[in-house]
């Protein structure tokens, strides 16, 4: 069906004065502009300062995160270099940098790693790689299962819903992270032999599966809730009438209309997932020396080797994983207010 | 009211009960062999028979899991270490000690750091978050805020270091963070906790500034809350009276959920400030492979969770006379 006052719109807008007319003119042009939800959530998105700003710095994390080993080429280091036993002429005997301020210096920006010796700065851009690249992973795993069986539940009912539902009460009644770092050894032994040097992609794989089990009930039961009242709607009705089928529904009815809580709770829980992550290569669950670790840097930091001498390495992990937290946290924020004004913070 | 907690109760149970089985499977069916994951890289033939043995692995797996159960109600007295009376989790395969000693043994400490956390974050996060929303749009709003929003995205695991760098190594204004006993000797316990306190509270009693606010200010907006500023009631008597009991339902939820996971062992904090509690007991069982001391930690502090989540819901009806009377 075609409106006819669209049509009419342009047309009819004529006037002696031009300036008159070509006030109307734009006037009339700026109502009748048809607009979809997702046009009008990046325009009230555009508006929002703080939102565009912390936009900038998570895509800037991103971006640092890809593109590490170009950066680390030209900047001429890799992060597995024991500077320690390459030029051992910066340390002292205890393998502190000699240099003030963790050994800031034109070779090495970010300084060394009191102990080892690597390169802070390359070390920080792989880690942030690779706790990024994980968390990513986990997100999307957790909002694919969340989606589908929180849709399912919602819009099937009965016992689908039922088992779904219980299900989700039950795993949120695990202690999360204990659960984490109890099963990692039990899931990697799954893959290798205990006897064996673990090697890194089975860390990572055991990483992602131990986050993604525990991390997809709360998306699950906010979609569960969603797609129960829209299962009520008219339109879903009106398309069950006309024969489509429940796939068809979900896809073309139920999932257009969810796409906003996917979207705010996925920008909620990459963050979560980032420190989760962190914490458990903190505790040397995670990813090990020598691979580079958000978390495991954290871990390197808490040594008496670095609380006690020079602490200037503490504060680069620390530092820049509060800017990137506050950053994606006020994203969130930003995100469900531009899809949802109603709710102001 | 009775029938409600009891009927929360034996929700518990079964999800205590199920959550038994999933943990067991885990540890005990899932890998191919637990036993060798046990005996660690420098693993003999004859360790391995040993603890294959003593595991009971030889036997089918709903067979170990009624030995297990039997355990934990009767007790048992076919360990090699002596006899485990109920509840009966095992002997550690590291250190050979008795796993529910063990956990006795470890709760003051986890005990000791959760209640005086809890304490610290629930006095300085309620006040600074009512505070706020009394000020709401004012300065001092805007730095409660903007600060709270900064330190809960604070990390303990950089926070914690940071603090003992700064205290204890580099101006020796405080103690080496340890845990002594109550009983021994007070004043030291609390010296050795008040780092630990202060930054495990930071980074909760931010989240609950956070939350306290925005509870208050949808409060604050409510229909009886309006009217009886309508009726004329003094501002701060509509505050405290009114608004303030209402706004309590959802940090009385998320407080529960925080105190229970706790007292379940607050892992990050316990580890990185070296405090043995059950936190820290957790990590040391899962770099040994130690499963029964893990299985023992892991159920402890589910029970813990469900426990105050039981709580929660009884202090609901306590709360909100609407919950009491439906």
């Amino acid at each position: 069906m075609t409106s006819p006052t669209k049509a009419e719109g342009p047309g009819s807008a004529v006037a002696l004065d031009p300036e008159v007319a070509s006030t109307a003119e734009t006037d009339k042009g700026k109502e009748l502009v048809g607009r979809s939800p997702g046009q009008l959530m990046w325009i009230r998105f555009k508006r929002d300062r703080v939102g565009v700003i912390s936009a900038c710095v998570v895509v800037f994390f991103f971006v640092v995160g890809l593109l590490a080993p170009v950066i680390s080429k030209l900047y001429g280091k890799d992060p597995y270099t024991v500077f320690a036993d390459e030029r051992p002429d910066l340390f002292d005997s205890a393998g502190v940098p000699l240099q003030p301020n963790g050994g800031i210096s034109g070779d090495f920006w970010f300084g060394l790693e009191p102990g080892n010796g690597y390169d802070v700065f390359t070390k920080l851009l792989y880690g942030i790689r690779n706790s990024l690249g994980i968390s990513v992973a986990v997100t999307i795993a957790t909002v694919l299962t969340g989606v589908l069986l929180g849709v399912m539940a919602g819009y099937m009912g009965g016992k689908v819903d039922f088992a779904v539902s219980r299900v989700v009460d039950f795993l949120l009644a695990f202690p999360a992270q204990l659960f984490f770092i109890a099963s990692m050894p039990v899931v990697v032994s799954l893959f290798v032999d205990p006897k064996d040097e673990t090697p890194v992609y089975v860390r990572v794989v055991a990483l992602i599966a131990v986050q993604w089990v525990l991390g997809w009930m709360s998306l699950a039961r906010i979609l569960r809730g969603t797609a129960l009242s829209l299962a009520g709607r008219e339109f879903i009705e009106a398309a069950r009438v006309s024969g489509a089928s429940p796939w068809r529904i979900i896809r073309k009815e139920v999932l257009p209309n969810v796409v906003t809580p996917i979207l705010v709770q996925s920008t909620y829980m990459l963050p979560a997932f980032v420190t989760a992550e962190a914490g458990l290569s903190f505790l040397g669950v995670g990813l090990v020396e020598p691979t580079p670790d958000w978390g495991q840097m954290f871990s390197k930091a808490s040594t008496e080797l670095v609380m006690q001498n020079d602490i200037t390495y503490m504060f680069f992990p620390g530092i820049s994983m509060i800017i990137f937290i506050v950053a994606f946290n006020l994203l969130g924020d930003s995100v469900r207010d531009a899809f949802d004004p109603k709710t102001a913070r | 009211m009775l029938r409600f907690i009891f009927r929360r109760t034996l929700g518990a149970v079964v999800i205590l009960v199920l959550l038994t089985v999933v943990a067991f499977l885990l540890f005990f069916g899932m890998p191919r062999d637990p036993a060798l994951l046990m005996c660690g890289k420098t693993c003999t033939p004859d360790a391995l028979a040993n603890i294959h043995k003593t595991l009971g692995i030889d036997k089918s797996i709903p067979e170990q899991f009624w030995i297990f159960l039997q355990g934990l109600f009767v007790g048992r007295d076919d360990f090699a270490q002596g006899p485990c009376p109920a509840p009966c989790f095992g002997y550690s395969y590291h250190t050979n000690e008795n796993v529910w000693s063990t956990l006795i043994d470890r709760l003051p400490t986890t005990v000791s750091l959760a209640v005086g956390a809890a304490f610290l974050f629930l006095f300085v996060g309620l006040g600074s978050g009512l505070l706020a929303a009394w000020k709401r749009g004012t300065l001092i709003d805007k730095t409660f805020t903007g600060g709270a929003m900064v330190l809960s995205s604070m990390q303990i695991y950089f926070l914690g270091p940071l603090a003992m760098a700064f205290l204890v190594y580099q101006t020796h204004l405080f103690d080496q963070v340890e845990y002594t006993n109550f009983t021994k000797n007070p004043a030291s316990w609390f010296t050795g906790l008040v780092i630990p306190w202060a930054v495990l509270s930071t980074i909760f009693a931010a989240q609950y500034t956070r939350m306290a606010r925005s509870s208050m200010i949808e409060q604050l907006q409510e229909e009886h809350v309006r009217t009886a500023r309508a009726k004329g009631m003094s501002r701060s008597y509509v505050f405290f009276r009114y608004a303030w009991r209402g706004s309590l339902i959802p940090i009385v939820t998320i407080f529960g959920i925080d105190i229970g996971s706790l007292l379940g062992g607050a892992i990050i904090t316990e580890y990185t400030f070296g405090l043995p509690g059950l936190g820290q007991l957790a990590v040391e069982a899962v770099k040994f492979s130690d499963l029964p001391l893990l299985l023992g930690v892991m159920l402890f502090s589910a029970a813990m969770i469900l426990l105050f989540n039981i709580i929660v819901d009884a202090c609901y009806a306590f709360i909100d006379p609407r919950v009491r009377l439906s």
